[in-house]
């Protein structure tokens, strides 16, 4: 079982403090940061690793227990956060992001940092490696189950693709796919780019249930995951998300995709994420 | 030749033996269960093999999937195949990962002759050898390949195994180990050394008999360990001639001829140095083996000939 089980409010407090974490972190980054992928995410990890994964820093050898896969490799600083809120490694490595010898580089590398279970960061890696995951918990018959967030402008990688046809054909019902869809991508708009809608047809047409929720809402995300059904077929989570979401002058702006606050930016971003 | 054992056999065994003794081992295939012969496999254990279709990516991650949760996971289908289309996977999800996954590079080389270049893996070492924690190995005799394959299997980490296609017969006696890291001297002399790897290694030990009758004394290096590599010891068996030649169904550039470039050059060894191979720019000709290796120069008659030269020019020079 999950060792915190939050609760919505609770949840939400705990979504606010990661924010916060990964304004001052990427702001002392000496290399940047991915702010608006790491704020896109947080309801939908934050849940993740505070109610809904069964899984604890003390049973990462344990063979039941569930995976979390990043895959949107280069939203490593958020996920880092949520990483140190839940006791992975200690808090004070977040300071030491992406700095020369750093526990914590610009994308997750699992030889580094206690509870990354996947070095990612080209993308279209995560969903992959997730099938295989996955089918080793079905052979095994555990009732492991196995997370993955993807971007949505990743899902232009072919190598996704691939793998939904896997993971239908194996019936991979302990497989659950999220996606991040905040519609933005490192050059601009994902519509214009490289349009991915209509996103749940596709899923539906490789063969997997398919889900949406508020990706920046704490009830949308703890609600879907909890009334996910296992049937056979694996589950996809259409998490409608802004980019950046969370602080007024970074959410929904492209610009933002590898930028950190600097200055009076780091104040005001603060403000807006305080708990009162 | 009546005892030629084919590479792909000698795997599938390996992997009924690795089972049978409690190796919780997983073929992975993308449609390649003839190329792999795998049936054997499939009849022993008809639910462990996972074929993923034509979806050499997949197969590749999916592999990187099974051995993240405790299982020995082994790749097989055609070397071009795993090496090109699933470059980055094995880039990222196998090495950089650490995976204990094993990826048999199946009909390497110009093992597919007249099916032409998209069908050979004429670089698969050169790109191994870019990336970081994988073993790269390249048997050339049927012994050698299943002592290969037995350590690889037990060997906590990413292995490359470079599987020749066509069967092949004992090269090495009875009593060979195989050790990792090991060149092997199969043929000793103070004119030439030939260092060459998979199987043609073969054609390097023909030349050398053959050189023998003709008053040259030629030694043969296998050099079927990669990486992990006994540089110090292939520095010995480099030493003493003045000539070396090296040989390989590959690229010169970033396979055989470029390992013994390096040490020669870090180890100042004196002799003068050819690589034959695939040249600089170019592909393999498409063609039977034979009429490939010609267009080489890998034969073992064009060995001959490139030896007899080599004397000739040193006489000439004199």
């Amino acid at each position: 079982m999950n060792p915190f089980g939050l609760e919505t409010k609770a949840l939400e407090s705990r979504a606010r403090s990661i924010r916060r974490r990964i304004i001052k972190m990427n702001a002392s980054s000496p290399a940047g940061g991915h702010t608006g992928a790491d704020l896109s995410q947080v309801e939908i990890v934050t849940s993740l690793y505070f109610r809904i994964l069964n899984c604890a820093p003390d049973r990462l050898d344990d063979p039941t227990r569930d995976v979390y896969i990043q895959s949107k490799g280069h939203a490593a600083g958020g996920y880092y956060c949520v990483l140190a809120e839940a006791g992975y490694f200690p808090e004070e490595w977040l300071s030491d992001y992406q700095h020369d010898g750093s526990h914590l580089p610009g994308h997750p590398v699992r030889q580094k940092t206690p509870g990354v279970e996947l070095n990612t960061g080209a993308l279209g890696h995560g969903l992959p490696v997730a099938v295989g995951v996955a089918l080793a918990a079905k052979r095994d018959g555990s009732s492991r189950k196995v997370y993955v967030v993807t971007g949505d402008g990743e899902l232009a990688e072919g190598s996704n693709w691939e793998a939904a046809l896997v993971a239908t054909h194996y019936k991979l019902d302990n497989l659950i796919v999220i996606n991040d869809k905040n519609k933005l991508q490192l050059a601009g708009e994902t519509d214009v780019i490289m349009k991915t809608d209509p996103l749940d047809e596709k899923w539906q047409a490789f063969g997997f249930k398919v889900s949406q929720c508020d990706g920046n809402n704490i009830d949308s995300v703890v609600n879907t995951l909890e009334n996910l059904t296992y049937d056979g077929r694996p589950n996809v989570i259409i998490a409608n998300t802004t980019k950046g979401a969370g602080v007024s002058f970074i959410a929904g702006r492209s610009e933002w995709h590898h930028r950190v606050p600097k200055g009076d930016e780091v104040t005001r971003a603060l403000e807006e994420l305080s708990d009162v | 030749m009546s005892n030629a054992e084919h590479f792909a056999n000698i795997m599938v065994q390996c992997f009924i033996e690795a089972v049978n003794q409690g190796v919780d081992l997983i073929p992975v295939v993308a449609d390649s269960t003839s190329t792999s012969k795998i049936q054997p496999f499939v009849d022993a254990f008809p639910e462990r093999l996972v074929n993923v279709g034509i979806a050499e990516q997949v197969m590749v991650s999916t592999a990187a999937g099974l051995a993240l949760a405790g299982k020995v996971a082994a790749t097989c289908n055609a070397a071009p195949f795993l090496i090109s289309r699933a470059n980055e996977q094995v880039k990222v999800d196998i090495c950089y990962n650490n995976t204990n996954v094993k990826l048999f590079g199946l009909n390497s080389g110009a093992s597919y002759g007249p099916l032409a270049s998209t069908h050979h893996a004429i670089d698969d070492i050169s790109i191994m050898r870019g990336f970081g924690n994988i073993q790269i190995f390249a048997p050339s005799c049927p012994i050698e390949c299943k002592q290969i394959i037995d350590y690889a299997i037990r060997y906590q980490g990413p292995v490359y195994i470079r599987m020749d296609g066509k069967p092949l017969p004992v090269l090495h006696d009875a009593h060979h180990q195989f050790v990792p890291g090991e060149p092997t001297l199969l043929h000793q002399g103070k004119d030439v050394v030939i260092c060459a790897l998979g199987s043609v290694v073969h054609e390097a030990v023909e030349a050398a008999n053959r050189l023998a009758e003709k008053g040259i004394a030629v030694s043969v290096v296998n050099v079927s360990s990669i990486r992990p590599l006994n540089r110090q010891a292939l520095t010995v068996m480099l030493q003493g001639a003045p000539h070396v030649v090296t040989v390989e169904e590959h690229n010169i550039n970033g396979g055989l001829g470029s390992i013994v470039s390096e040490v020669m050059a870090e180890k100042a060894i004196p002799a003068s140095l050819l690589r034959l191979g695939v040249q600089d720019g170019y592909y393999a000709a498409a063609g039977s083996r034979q009429f490939t290796r010609e267009q080489l120069s890998i034969d073992s008659a064009s060995l001959v000939e490139v030896c007899l030269n080599l004397g000739q020019n040193e006489v000439n020079h004199a």
